[in-house]
């Protein structure tokens, strides 16, 4: 259950500064697609135009022939911002459901049971907890959880990691691709984390400096599933140093 | 320190603020029998109570309807505040619009036009209610503008992507979002609303509530009196106060403000 993303001659500028300029792309169904690349470079508006928040200045966003506006009104969009937006006064398994309570006319049929996830990324004793009671880590895995919840076939993730500690990144980042195993989807996943893209990636977009172009797209053939020892294999740290020069060259020009 | 934590804490919040309310009126008592002070200057705690408890009746009554007016008032501005702030918040034309009048009103001095709202709205209830209510707008609008714009940008677009409806993220956002300031703008307006009611009694020509008392008194110079209002006036302040704490630690239990630490 997922879908094709397609990009054609997408373009945004914000007043006179291009910011995304004339991308073509296209997001094969169930493909977990990172962003990567330097500091405001688009990758975020890039995002969000994928996500209809906001509005190409040209060109189209066509999500399983379907536009953003489109897969938002039926829920099948969901979206996991860098920061948890967990609201206060909601216990997490109120948080956990949040997005299912909202815009009921379109309740996904055959959505994950929001307690059963949350018992899978191990906060099933925390149910009625507040956000203020928990950890980074914590809040962040329930934000999972809430976009998870929709069992939608498009998840798209804005460094959801980035303002988590190094040792709950891994613990994080390995909770993620168990819970893809289970619940398959297409991902759209900016970071700024090389280990990260190259852990959980079928492919690496490397963008070049603003406006966003392409400048590098990267396949990651790392067998599937992807257990944590991964990182010490040579396949890996192999991936990361391609990805790395990738960008490099992305960012201070051509490399040999 | 050799005390437990929960003596400290306990000792902090009970007997600290009932020591503070004993020295002041031990202060107050002593200062106006040892200078002999006029009773309409100032009233010793003591004749104070000894006034009221002539009538409790009355002062009791009294209490009740400067009370009602009050809280009529106080809550009429909040709803009417909500309403109008909801649709403030999605139109910054009509918010930069209201903007200057609620500061008018905020600004003007009502001691001087309750007798004209009295003349409008006649005698009684009306002009109570009208008058609490409307000083009491300005600042509940502003808070909760403020407070519904305050919602987190994060939640707000977590609402976007799934289409949420403007009701929707009135009540499961917005609304929410501005209660701590609403909360304490409450605080302040509960001493404002119970001062406004008082007046307008003093001048709406129904004889009743506190306001009406405390008028008399002051027309004929009796110091014991108008002291008792003061003292009534006081009491209910501070309920009112209480009333909105329990309500803060109630609702806003998940909020930064009612933490300890």
């Amino acid at each position: 259950m997922s879908v094709a993303v397609e990009l054609r001659g997408v373009s945004k500028s914000f007043g006179d500064l291009p910011v995304v300029q004339r991308l073509d792309l296209d997001i094969e169904a169930g493909a977990f697609v990172s962003l990567v690349g330097p500091s405001g470079c688009g990758k975020s508006t890039l995002l969000r135009m994928i996500a209809g928040l906001e509005d190409p200045t040209a060109g189209t966003v066509t999500i399983g022939g379907a536009s953003p506006a489109e897969l938002r009104r039926t829920k099948r969009l969901a979206v996991v911002p860098q920061q948890p937006g967990l609201l206060p006064w909601r216990t997490v398994a109120e948080n956990a459901r949040l997005l299912l309570e909202v815009n009921r006319r379109h309740q996904p049929a055959d959505h994950p049971d929001p307690l059963e996830l949350l018992d899978e990324v191990g906060l099933i004793d925390f149910l009625g907890a507040y956000p203020h009671e928990l950890s980074g880590g914590m809040r962040q895995r329930v934000a999972l959880v809430r976009g998870f919840a929709l069992g939608a076939p498009l998840v798209l993730m804005d460094e959801p990691f980035a303002a988590l500690d190094e040792i709950t990144r891994s613990e994080m980042r390995d909770l993620l691709a168990r819970l893809l195993e289970r619940h398959p989807a297409t991902v759209v996943f900016v970071t700024h984390s090389i280990s990260e893209a190259a852990f959980l990636s079928d492919r690496v977009l490397v963008f070049s400096p603003r406006p966003a172009g392409v400048a590098a797209d990267v396949t990651v053939a790392l067998p599937r599933p992807r257990p944590p020892e991964l990182e010490d294999t040579t396949a890996f740290v192999e991936v990361c140093a391609e990805l790395r020069h990738r960008l490099h060259g992305a960012m201070y020009g051509a490399t040999s | 320190m050799t005390d437990r934590p929960g003596a400290t804490s306990r000792r902090l919040r009970v007997v600290a603020p009932i020591v503070g309310i004993v020295v002041f009126l031990a202060v107050w008592e002593a200062f106006v029998q040892l200078r002999d002070v006029r009773p309409f200057v100032l009233t010793a705690p003591s004749d104070i109570l000894g006034y009221l408890g002539k009538a409790p009746g009355d002062f009791f009554a009294a209490s009740l309807i400067t009370t009602r007016h009050a809280l009529v008032g106080f809550v009429a501005a909040l709803i009417v505040a909500l309403l109008l702030g909801s649709v403030l918040v999605a139109s910054p034309f009509a918010e930069r619009a209201t903007q200057p009048v609620l500061v008018l009103i905020q600004v003007a001095p009502f001691v001087a036009y309750i007798s004209s709202i009295v003349l409008w709205l006649g005698a009684g209830d009306p002009p109570a209610y009208f008058t609490t209510g409307l000083v009491c707008l300005p600042a509940f609008v502003f808070a909760a503008v403020s407070g519904m714009r305050s919602a987190d940008p994060a939640s707000r677009e977590l609402f976007a992507s799934v289409d949420a409806s403007r009701w929707e993220v009135m009540w499961r956002l917005r609304l929410p979002s501005s209660m701590p300031s609403l909360f304490t703008t409450a605080r302040y307006s509960i001493g404002l609303a119970l001062i406004v009611s008082y007046l307008v009694e003093g001048s709406n020509f129904s004889d009743e509530g506190l306001g009406a008392i405390g008028k008399r008194a002051a027309a004929s110079n009796v110091g014991d009196a108008l002291w008792a209002t003061v003292f009534c006036m006081v009491i209910l302040g501070t309920l009112g106060l209480g009333l909105i704490t329990l309500l803060e630690r109630w609702l806003l239990h998940w909020h930064a403000s009612q933490r300890t630490v």
